[in-house]
C-alpha cells in the first residue's frame, strides 16, 4: 500500500484535488446546489488521500530529512526552484487535520445562500494553499502557498463576514502580508548566504554549520516575527479578533484551526533547523514571548462579552502553549507544541462552530444575553460543554494530552518558570466555566426572544459530532498522534544538543 | 540584422496609404497588426535560429537584450492596436494613428539596439514625437490636448537636459559608444569630474522624467489620464520602459568608473519613487490617476537594479539585471492591461472613477477577473507574473549587501516589500469594490476585440506567473549579452 500511494503520488495529489475541485466549482454554471456537492465530493477525496497518508506513515521513517513520502518535479530552473513536496511526522498530522477541517467546514456552512459557488470554490483554494504550505520543501513554493492562502481567506471574510467585515479584511490582508515579506527577506538572506544556487529547503538547512551567529540571529528574529504574526504572537496579535469576529463561521474554523498553526509549523520546519544557533540564542525571546501571550490571550479571554470574541483570545493563550513547548528545543516539548497544535485544531474548530450556530439560532453572540440554553436546545448545550471542557483541558479528552506534556517539558527545561504559564490553567477554566455557566445553565434568558430557538441542524450536527469523536479517541489514545510525531521531534531536538 | 526595424518603419510609413485606399478602419488596423507580426518573427527569429549576434555601422546592435526588448515593445503594440480597433472605431485619422503607433514601437526598438549615445537619442525622439501626438489624438477633448501640451513642454526639457547631459560626457571622452565610453572613463583624469558630475546630474534628470521617477514625475498622472486609455496603456507599458532601456544603457554601460558619483543618489531615488508613488496612489478616485501612480512606484522598483548592478561583482550585475528585465516585461503586461481594461470599460460608458467599478463582478465577471488577477499581480500575489519578478527583483539588493561595504543596500530591498504591502491597500481596495459591494445591475456588452487584447495580457500574467522559467532564462541570457563588449 505504501508503494502504491509514493506511485501514485499522492502528496501532489492532495494539492491538485483541491484545485480541481476549485475550477470545477467556479465553473459549475448556476447552480448553487451542484456546487456545494462537488466541493463536498472534493474535499471528501483529499480526505480519504490523507488519511491513507497518516495510516500509511512508517514509523521508523518518520524522521527529519528523511521523508517517506517525497516528490520532487522541476519548476524553474533558472532561480533553482523545484516543486518538491515532502512530509515528516510533523506535517503528517497537519495535512489530516488540514483536510478533515476543510471537509467539516464545507459540511458546515451547506446553508450558505449568497453567492455559494464562489465559496466553496474559495474554501477548496484555502484547502490546496494550506496543504502546499504543510508539504513544501522548497522556500519559493513554501511561499507562494503561504500566499496563496491569503487571497481565498481575504474574499471569505469580505463578502461572507460580519458588520466591519471590509476593515477586518483589509486588516488581516496587509497585516499578514507584511509579516510573509519580512520572512520573504530572510528567504533570500538565506539563499544568498547558502551560495548553492537552490531554494531547496533541506540543502539550505544542511550549509547552517557555515551561517555566522549575528547571521543566525537576525535572521531568526526575521522568521520569528513573520512566522510569529500568523500564530499570533502577542504583540502583533492585533488582526486576530477582528478577523475573526468579522469572519464567517466556517472561515473562523479554518482561520484558526490551520492558519495560526502555519505559523508554528514555519518555526518548526523552517527556522529552528536551519538556524539552531539563532534559535538557541534567542530561546529566552521565545519563552518570554509564549508566557506573555498565554496570560494575555487567558486575561483578555476573561475580559470578553462576546462568545466568539472569548473563544479568538483563547486561541491566542493556547498558541502560546505551542510556542511554550518548542521554547523547550527538547523532544517532549517539540512533540508536545506539535500535538498541541493538532489538539486546538480539533478544539478550536467545535468552539468556533458553536458560536456559529448560537449566533445563527439566537440571534446573538453577548454572553450577557444568553442563558440557559440547556433548556431549550440540549444538544447545542453539549456540544459547547465537550468544546469549553476540552478547550480548558479536562483529562481524556485531546487537549489535556497536550497541555501536560507542555508543562512537563516546561518544567524540565525551565524548572520554576513553569508557575507562570501554569496559572493560565485557571484563568482558563475560570472564563469558560464561567461563560459555560451564564449561557447554558441556569433559567433560560429573557433578554432574547427564544421562541424560535431551534436545535442544531444535521449539517452542524454532524460536523460537530464528528469532532467530539475525534477529540475523545485523540485524548484517550494519544500516543497515536505522539508515536508519528516524536521521531521527527527529536530529529529538531538533536541540533540543541546542549538543552536536554 | 535591421529587418525589424526596416519592416516597422516601412509599415508605420504605408499606414496612412492603406487607410485613403482601403478606407476601412479595420483593415488599416489590420495592416498594423500585420506589421507588427512580421516584426515580430524577425526579432523571434534571432532566438529560434540561435544566430549570433549582428551588428550596424557600430550604431545599433541585434543581441538576445535588444531582440528580447523589441519583443515586449511589439507585444506592447500588438495589444495596444488590437485593443484600438474598437476603441477608435469613431473617430477620424486612424491611419495616422496606427502609423504613429508604430512609429513609436520603432523608436523603442531603436533605443533597444542602440549601442551608441547618438541612436539611442535619436530613438528616444522619434517615440517622443509620435507620443506626443498620439496623446492629442482626440482633437476636441480639451483633457487629452491639455496633457499633449504638458507632455510635449515636459518631455521637450528633459529631451534637452539629456542633450546637454550627452554632450558634456561626450566633450569629456570624445567618444559616442557605450562601452568606449565606460573604457575611457575609467582613465579619465580627476579635473573632469564637476563636469562629469553634471553630466550625471544631467543625463539622470533628463531620462528620470521619461521614466517618471520623483522628483521628475509630476507630468505622469496628467498625461496618463487626459490620453486615450490605449495610448496610456503603451506610455505606461512601452515608452517608460524604453526610458528604462536608456537608463540601463548609459549607466551600467557607460558611467560605471564614476558610480561613486550616482550610485547612492540612484538608490535614494529608487526608494523615494516607490514611496511617494504608493503613498500618492492611496489617496486617488481616478482610477487612471491610479494606475499612474502605482506606474511611478513601480518605475522605483525598477530603479533599484541601477545602484545593484555596478557594485562590481558580475554574477550579481547579471543576477540584478535579470531581475530588472524580467519585472519590465511582466509590468509590461500587468499595467498595460489594466489599463486595457479601463479602455475597454469606457467604451462601454464606464466612468473611470474608482467608484464606478463597484459590483463591476456581476456586470463583466470576465474583466472584473482580469482585473483583479492584474491588480494582484502588481500587488507581487503568488502565483501571478508580478510575484515572480519581484521575487528576483528584490532578492537583488540582499545578494548586494552580502558583499561588503553595501550593507546599505538592504534598504532597497527592505523598501521595495514595504512599499509593495502598502500598495497592497490600494489594489485590493479596487479588488473589494468589484467582487464585494453592490453596484447597478445591467449586463455589460463587452467587444470582442478588446478582450482579445485583455486576454492576451491575462494569459501572459497568469502563464509567466506559473511557469516563468523561460522568460526568466531569456531574461538572464539579455542580461549576459548586454554587458558583453
Amino acid at each position: 500500500m505504501m508503494q502504491l500511494l509514493q506511485d501514485m503520488h499522492i502528496l501532489t495529489l492532495l494539492i491538485l484535488v483541491p484545485l480541481i475541485g476549485a475550477l470545477v466549482t467556479f465553473l459549475s454554471g448556476k447552480h448553487a446546489k451542484a456546487s456545494k456537492y462537488v466541493a463536498l465530493t472534493f474535499s471528501a477525496v483529499t480526505l480519504i488521500l490523507a488519511t491513507l497518508l497518516l495510516l500509511y506513515t512508517d514509523l521508523a521513517k518518520m524522521n527529519v530529512n528523511d521523508y517517506q513520502y517525497y516528490e520532487k518535479f522541476e519548476w524553474i530552473k533558472a532561480l533553482g526552484v523545484n516543486f518538491a513536496v515532502g512530509v515528516d511526522g510533523i506535517s503528517v498530522p497537519m495535512v489530516w487535520l488540514t483536510a478533515l477541517l476543510c471537509f467539516l467546514a464545507i459540511l458546515f456552512s451547506w446553508d450558505v445562500e449568497n453567492r455559494t459557488k464562489e465559496y466553496m470554490g474559495l474554501m477548496l483554494v484555502l484547502e490546496l494553499g494550506v496543504m502546499g504550505v504543510f508539504m513544501s520543501l522548497d522556500y519559493f513554493m513554501f511561499y507562494v502557498f503561504w500566499e496563496i492562502v491569503l487571497i481565498p481567506m481575504f474574499f471569505l471574510i469580505s463578502i461572507w463576514g460580519g458588520p466591519r467585515r471590509e476593515y477586518a479584511a483589509i486588516k488581516f490582508f496587509i497585516y499578514t502580508h507584511i509579516a510573509s515579506l519580512v520572512m520573504l527577506l530572510a528567504i533570500f538572506a538565506l539563499y544568498f548566504q547558502a551560495h548553492l544556487g537552490s531554494f531547496d529547503m533541506i540543502a539550505i538547512q544542511q550549509q547552517n554549520p557555515f551561517f555566522g551567529r549575528e547571521f543566525q540571529i537576525a535572521i531568526f528574529a526575521a522568521l520569528f516575527f513573520g512566522f510569529g504574526v500568523k500564530m499570533p504572537i502577542v504583540p502583533f496579535h492585533t488582526w486576530l479578533p477582528d478577523a475573526h469576529v468579522e469572519a464567517p463561521t466556517a472561515g473562523s474554523v479554518l482561520l484558526a484551526g490551520l492558519l495560526l498553526k502555519m505559523g508554528a509549523y514555519g518555526i518548526l520546519r523552517i527556522a529552528l533547523p536551519t538556524l539552531p544557533t539563532g534559535a538557541h540564542e534567542l530561546q529566552w525571546l521565545l519563552l518570554a514571548i509564549a508566557i506573555l501571550s498565554i496570560m494575555y490571550g487567558a486575561f483578555a479571554s476573561l475580559a470578553q462579552r462576546d462568545l466568539k470574541k472569548m473563544v479568538a483570545f483563547s486561541s491566542i493563550s493556547h498558541m502560546g502553549l505551542v510556542l511554550l513547548g518548542i521554547a523547550t528545543l527538547g523532544t517532549i516539548g517539540i512533540a508536545a507544541g506539535v500535538f498541541q497544535m493538532f489538539a486546538h485544531g480539533l478544539i478550536t474548530a467545535i468552539l468556533f462552530m458553536v458560536c456559529g450556530v448560537v449566533q445563527h439560532k439566537a440571534g446573538t453572540r453577548e454572553i450577557s444575553k444568553l442563558g440557559g440554553l440547556a433548556v431549550k436546545v440540549p444538544w447545542l448545550a453539549t456540544f459547547i460543554m465537550i468544546g469549553f471542557m476540552a478547550s480548558l483541558g479536562l483529562p481524556g479528552l485531546v487537549g489535556f494530552a497536550a497541555e501536560f506534556s507542555i508543562f512537563f517539558a516546561t518544567w524540565e527545561a525551565f524548572k520554576w518558570i513553569l508557575l507562570i504559564p501554569i496559572i493560565s490553567v485557571a484563568i482558563t477554566a475560570a472564563y469558560y466555566i464561567w461563560a459555560m455557566q451564564r449561557t447554558i445553565f441556569g433559567p433560560l434568558t429573557d433578554r432574547i426572544d427564544t421562541s424560535h430557538l431551534r436545535d442544531v441542524s444535521w449539517y452542524e450536527a454532524a460536523p460537530l459530532a464528528v469532532l467530539c469523536v475525534f477529540i475523545i479517541l485523540f485524548g484517550l489514545f494519544p500516543s497515536t498522534m505522539f508515536d508519528i510525531i516524536r521521531p521527527a521531534a527529536s530529529a529538531i531536538a538533536h541540533l540543541f544538543p546542549g538543552v536536554i | 540584422m535591421l529587418y525589424p526595424l526596416i519592416v516597422m518603419a516601412v509599415f508605420a510609413v504605408a499606414a496612412p496609404a492603406v487607410r485613403a485606399i482601403g478606407k476601412s478602419d479595420r483593415a488599416t488596423a489590420g495592416w498594423a497588426i500585420i506589421g507588427i507580426a512580421a516584426s515580430m518573427y524577425f526579432a523571434l527569429n534571432f532566438f529560434i535560429s540561435g544566430s549570433s549576434r549582428g551588428e550596424f555601422a557600430g550604431l545599433l546592435r541585434l543581441d538576445a537584450f535588444s531582440a528580447l526588448f523589441m519583443l515586449v515593445f511589439q507585444s506592447v503594440a500588438l495589444y495596444v492596436v488590437i485593443a484600438s480597433i474598437k476603441y477608435v472605431d469613431k473617430e477620424k485619422n486612424t491611419g495616422e494613428y496606427y502609423a504613429l503607433i508604430l512609429l513609436a514601437t520603432t523608436g523603442m526598438m531603436v533605443v533597444a539596439s542602440s549601442v551608441d549615445l547618438i541612436t539611442l537619442f535619436v530613438g528616444i525622439e522619434l517615440t517622443s514625437l509620435s507620443s506626443y501626438a498620439l496623446v492629442a489624438f482626440r482633437k476636441k477633448d480639451k483633457r487629452g490636448a491639455e496633457a499633449a501640451v504638458k507632455y510635449f513642454i515636459i518631455g521637450g526639457l528633459s529631451s534637452a537636459l539629456a542633450l546637454f547631459g550627452i554632450s558634456l560626457l561626450y566633450g569629456a571622452v570624445g567618444v559616442t559608444n557605450f562601452y568606449e565610453i565606460g573604457a575611457k572613463l575609467a582613465l579619465v583624469s580627476g579635473s573632469m569630474q564637476p563636469v562629469l558630475l553634471l553630466s550625471v546630474v544631467l543625463i539622470m534628470a533628463g531620462f528620470g522624467f521619461k521614466v517618471a521617477i520623483v522628483p521628475f514625475h509630476m507630468w505622469a498622472p496628467d498625461v496618463y489620464e487626459g490620453a486615450p486609455t490605449t495610448i496610456t496603456a503603451m506610455l505606461a507599458a512601452g515608452s517608460k520602459k524604453m526610458g528604462f532601456v536608456a537608463l540601463f544603457k548609459v549607466f551600467l554601460l557607460s558611467m560605471v568608473a564614476i558610480r561613486a558619483d550616482w550610485q547612492l543618489m540612484a538608490g535614494i531615488l529608487a526608494i523615494a519613487t516607490m514611496t511617494l508613488g504608493n503613498l500618492i496612489a492611496v489617496q486617488q478616485t481616478s482610477i487612471k490617476r491610479m494606475l499612474a501612480y502605482s506606474s511611478i512606484a513601480q518605475a522605483g522598483y525598477i530603479m533599484i537594479v541601477l545602484p545593484i548592478a555596478v557594485v562590481g561583482d558580475p554574477s550579481l550585475a547579471n543576477y540584478g539585471l535579470q531581475g530588472g528585465i524580467f519585472h519590465i516585461i511582466t509590468h509590461a503586461f500587468m499595467k498595460g492591461g489594466a489599463f486595457i481594461v479601463v479602455a475597454t470599460l469606457s467604451v462601454v460608458a464606464l466612468g473611470e472613477q474608482i467608484s464606478d467599478y463597484k459590483g463591476l463582478s456581476k456586470r463583466a465577471p470576465l474583466m472584473a477577473l482580469a482585473m483583479a488577477v492584474m491588480l494582484f499581480s502588481l500587488a507581487g500575489i503568488p502565483p501571478l507574473a508580478g510575484f515572480a519578478s519581484k521575487f528576483v527583483l528584490f532578492s537583488g539588493p540582499v545578494y548586494a549587501s552580502q558583499i561588503g561595504g553595501n550593507e546599505w543596500m538592504l534598504w532597497l530591498a527592505i523598501a521595495g516589500i514595504l512599499n509593495s504591502a502598502l500598495s497592497l491597500y490600494y489594489y485590493a481596495r479596487i479588488v473589494k469594490y468589484m467582487y464585494v459591494d453592490k453596484g447597478p445591475e445591467d449586463k455589460l456588452k463587452i467587444p470582442v476585440s478588446m478582450s482579445v487584447a485583455v486576454a492576451i495580457c491575462f494569459l501572459a500574467v497568469v502563464l509567466i506567473g506559473l511557469y516563468p522559467e523561460p522568460v526568466l532564462k531569456v531574461a538572464g541570457e539579455a542580461a549576459k549579452a548586454f554587458f558583453l563588449p
